[in-house]
């Protein structure tokens, strides 16, 4: 079963991106949802997500921590980060390429943007 | 002894050496001459008076008494010998010891000459006498006055003379000496008068009150002296007043110096420092002294000694640079050329004298400005978290409505087709509007970050072309939503530029879709030309234009051309600032010119290659980094 974290302290973007995902939920594919570096850190670990929307600004251990330690970890490593973000600027798309993230979404972002992404990784990993 | 009484002297001593010996010639020949006149006088009288005492001796034939008569003649001052010739031309008797020379022998018998020069060997000058006796029947008297006499009176006398001329000449030398003592004793007076004079001593005064020449040169110097000391007083006092003038002035430009909010530093064209000011002594916690005469490279670093070498290269130009104070502060130097204001140097190399350097304690300025940065940017992102919910929940609501509640209301009910048309529409306002905040977010992140200088810049090489290409993709659903044409123009052998290719990218996108956006027909012109040692790109539209009044502000901020029509395009009214910000930072140029009703031209120019001014002002990184971040 294919699987989504997405980790954001903003419930308003939580709900939104589960509601983005609502179709790909029906679909069966399962979606969980974590406040925090470190809650997110211990799902990833457990669950194996196929994607993790990962924001930047995250209480106890921010985005770009979480996903180096994902990133350094060899049995987590192929795990597709995207990274939220909502400053849009260069030093945060530099730091996210350094950490290793996988792609880099601008807040605000709209829903075709996401769905489009989801779809290509899940439909890639699913083949 | 003065000067001119040894011309004097010399000159009378030649004289009196002349006329001595004139003198003594014609005295000499003169006094030879009497001498030997009185001589003959003397001998024939002595001769005459023996030939006629002796006739009778000798007739008789009685040498021996003419022999006592001859022998006391020779008592007789002058006289020499005496002989006596017979009529036989014996010699009968002589006064000559021990016997007769030979000289004599010779002569014995020459009655013609009455005198004759005889010279005798070891004996000296003689004149000869001759007398006959009774006509020459008798005999012949010779008597032999001595020439040496003549000579010993002749020297006696001409010694007497010389002495005497001498004397003379010693007497006349006195005279002259005191003489031209007189003449020279007030000449010498007044050289050392107007020697105290020429060394500016006007107490000095001179003794002289004769009336003639002397007097009245003396005269006419106290005068001339007098005048000057007048001049020299006057001029002093003037010299005076503008030296306190000059001091005072300085006093004064030096108290400014000294109590400037900023710190100066002023440098010879070597970068040595040759002034500074106590502010620039607190800025970096360094006394004077240790400043003073040293390379400004040792002191303050090579970044402000290159600022010195630009700001000497280039005179009318002022350079700017960042520096690092003392206690963490940072301060903005500025530094411009001195330079001389004169017509004979033509080269500007030559009239550059320094530099002077101001450097500014901007600490505060850039903690504000990162403050505000922080700000800018915190409310950036404070405002998009809300407004991705905004939009993110409005495009969910649309996509439910459009899949799941319109297709089950009745599509036949004309109020329900107004009221979902209704909702479509007001959903897309708030869609696009949505969208225009968030342009408007970036916008003000950008131009705040651009001012501030925090952004990282991509240099590399480019073709104008290319970023011409890419814009134009990057517009093309915009053209062909209006369907206007797109026309461009690019002069061949383009040379290459440096710059920031993203940035130049979001430039003419800006450009492009504002000719769009204020274009309703016609089409779009792009061209790219090469002028002196720039690329010149233009957009030129077909569209309303821009009133002259507002041409002046459109790439001030928030100033948009639209506010002044009625139908208004949309924007932030960021995107010029933007595009001048990117432009200038390239070291180019951006404009508008406008027709109203006819359209608007947007250009830029953007240095080539080998004209690449060195980055100047704004803090900026200047590196070439090819890749980009692929994610």
């Amino acid at each position: 079963m294919q699987k989504i974290l997405i980790v954001d302290d903003d419930p308003l973007i939580r709900l939104l991106l589960e509601e983005i995902l609502t179709d790909f939920n029906a679909k069966g594919i399962q979606i969980s949802t974590a406040d925090n570096g470190l809650t997110a850190l211990e799902l990833i670990k457990r669950e194996e997500p196929d994607i993790i929307f990962l924001d930047v600004m995250l209480p106890q251990m921010d985005g770009f921590e979480v996903c180096s330690i994902i990133k350094n970890d060899l049995s987590l490593k192929h795990l597709y980060i995207i990274m939220l973000t909502a400053k849009g600027q260069e030093i945060d798309k530099k730091k996210a390429h350094e950490y290793g993230a996988d792609y880099y979404i601008t807040k605000p972002f709209t829903i075709q943007d996401v769905i489009r992404k989801v779809s290509e990784v899940l439909g890639a990993s699913s083949q | 002894m003065s000067k001119l009484f040894k011309r004097t002297l010399i000159i009378m001593i030649v004289l009196f050496a002349i006329i001595a010996m004139t003198t003594a010639v014609s005295t000499g020949w003169n006094l030879y001459n009497d001498l030997i006149a009185e001589y003959k006088s003397k001998g024939s009288a002595i001769a005459r008076s023996i030939a006629s005492s002796s006739v009778e001796t000798l007739l008789n034939r009685e040498p021996s008494t003419v022999q006592a008569m001859i022998d006391q003649f020779t008592e007789i001052l002058g006289v020499s010998y005496v002989f006596v010739v017979d009529n036989q031309g014996e010699i009968i008797s002589h006064t000559f010891v021990p016997m007769i020379p030979r000289e004599i022998i010779q002569i014995k018998n020459s009655t013609l000459d009455t005198s004759r020069d005889v010279s005798i060997e070891g004996k000296g000058e003689f004149i000869d006498i001759s007398f006959p006796i009774v006509e020459g029947t008798v005999g012949v008297v010779h008597v032999g006055m001595d020439k040496g006499i003549i000579f010993s009176q002749l020297r006696a006398g001409m010694f007497r003379q010389l002495s005497l001329l001498t004397i003379i000449f010693i007497i006349s030398v006195v005279f002259a000496y005191m003489f031209v003592n007189k003449i020279s004793q007030p000449l010498n007076k007044l050289t050392d008068y107007s020697r105290k004079l020429a060394s500016h001593d006007f107490t000095a005064t001179v003794d002289i009150k004769s009336q003639d020449e002397i007097g009245m040169l003396a005269e006419t110097m106290k005068s001339m002296a007098m005048d000057l000391s007048e001049v020299f007083e006057r001029y002093e006092l003037a010299l005076k007043d503008a030296i306190v003038e000059l001091q005072d002035t300085l006093a004064y430009l030096t108290a400014v110096i000294d109590n400037m909010a900023d710190g100066l530093l002023v440098t010879d064209t070597d970068g040595i420092i040759n002034h500074v000011n106590p502010a620039l002594s607190l800025m970096f916690h360094m006394r004077e002294a240790d400043m003073i005469g040293k390379n400004c490279r040792d002191i303050f670093g090579i970044e402000l000694f290159e600022l010195v070498e630009k700001s000497r290269k280039h005179p009318d130009e002022a350079f700017t640079t960042g520096i690092k104070l003392a206690g963490g502060k940072f301060g903005q130097a500025v530094a411009t050329g001195i330079h001389k204001d004169s017509l004979e140097a033509e080269d500007v190399h030559e009239k550059g004298i320094g530099s002077v350097i101001l450097i500014r304690d901007i600490t505060a300025e850039k903690e504000i400005d990162q403050m505000k940065t922080d700000f800018i940017s915190t409310v950036s992102h404070e405002l998009r978290t809300p407004l991705t919910s905004v939009l993110g929940f409005t495009e969910i609501i649309e996509k439910r409505l459009e899949e799941n509640i319109f297709p089950l209301l009745k599509p036949m009910d004309q109020g329900v087709i107004a009221t979902i048309k209704r909702i479509r529409n007001n959903i897309k306002i708030i869609l696009s509007e949505g969208e225009r905040l968030t342009a408007l977010i970036n916008d003000v992140l950008d131009i705040s970050k651009l001012e501030a200088g925090k952004v990282e810049w991509k240099m590399e090489r480019i073709q104008v072309q290319d970023l011409i290409e890419h814009a134009r993709f990057a517009t093309s659903s915009l053209f062909e939503q209006k369907k206007l044409e797109f026309r461009q123009y690019m002069e061949p052998g383009l040379p290459e530029i440096i710059g920031d290719r993203g940035r130049l990218i979001q430039v003419l996108i800006n450009l492009f879709s504002n000719a769009v956006k204020f274009t309703e027909q016609g089409h779009i012109l792009c061209q790219a030309t090469k002028s002196d040692n720039e690329v010149v790109v233009s957009i030129a539209d077909t569209g309303f234009g821009i009133m002259e009044g507002d041409l002046s502000s459109v790439f001030e901020k928030f100033k948009q051309a639209g506010d002044t029509l009625t139908d208004k395009p949309r924007g932030t009214g960021l995107g010029l600032p933007i595009c001048r910000q990117i432009i200038e930072y390239h070291g180019g140029k951006i404009w508008a010119e406008s027709q109203p009703e006819k359209g608007s031209i947007f250009s830029f120019s953007l240095p080539v290659l080998s004209a690449l001014p060195p980055t100047k002002g704004k803090a900026g990184f200047l590196h070439y980094e090819e890749s980009e971040i692929q994610l």
